[in-house]
């Protein structure tokens, strides 16, 4: 898992938009809408994106598919550690 | 029988192509945060690179190595040019996820 969170965060072209997708899911669950105008992104870069941390078990979906919110999975809270390191090596912000 | 010398020096050409727009990536990233992660995998694309710049040489500009490899059976034709043709398979594959 830990390889998993630095390729798909740090070492992939769209690690950095990811972090920043994180981030703002560390703060509240939101759904695919909602992060797009959190992020000020297309929502269809912000579903790729999603599509590409669920492939990679990092998120699941709660509810149906349009209102759905994206939560963290259960492997991913127990790698929290990791999670964190990769977000303030990483973090897209700056 | 030049197939498999054409075959084998597009192989390489084509790693090395791929692993210039891999290592932009991975530079890209590495300059922006410097996870170590990362870094390896530049350190990695930089060896490939060189190994494909090898080949290139040998397969387009070294006219000892071209001779021999056209005057050998077709099974060592075949096999030699396997080395860069599966090393392509497996960059498309790292490319595939690294580009998402």
């Amino acid at each position: 898992m830990d390889d998993v969170l630095w390729y798909v965060l740090a070492s992939s072209r769209g690690g950095p938009t990811r972090v920043r997708l994180l981030q703002a899911l560390e703060e509240r669950p939101r759904n695919a809408n909602e992060l797009a105008t959190e992020l000020d992104l297309d929502y269809t870069t912000v579903r790729h994106h999603l599509d590409v941390l669920m492939d990679n078990n990092i998120l699941r979906r709660s509810g149906d598919e349009y209102a759905a919110v994206y939560l963290f999975t259960e492997q991913v809270e127990a790698h929290w550690e990791t999670v964190e390191e990769v977000v303030e090596t990483v973090d897209a912000t700056e | 029988m030049t197939l498999w010398l054409s075959l084998a020096w597009l192989s390489a050409g084509f790693n090395a192509v791929l692993l210039v727009l891999l290592g932009s990536v991975w530079l890209r990233n590495y300059r922006q945060h410097g996870a170590s992660h990362t870094l390896g995998l530049l350190v990695v694309a930089a060896f490939l690179l060189v190994e494909n710049g090898l080949w290139l040489y040998f397969y387009l500009l070294n006219p000892t190595f071209r001779g021999w490899f056209l005057s050998t059976g077709t099974d060592i034709q075949v096999g030699v040019t396997l080395l860069c043709g599966l090393e392509l398979v497996a960059l498309l594959v790292l490319a595939r996820v690294t580009w998402r």
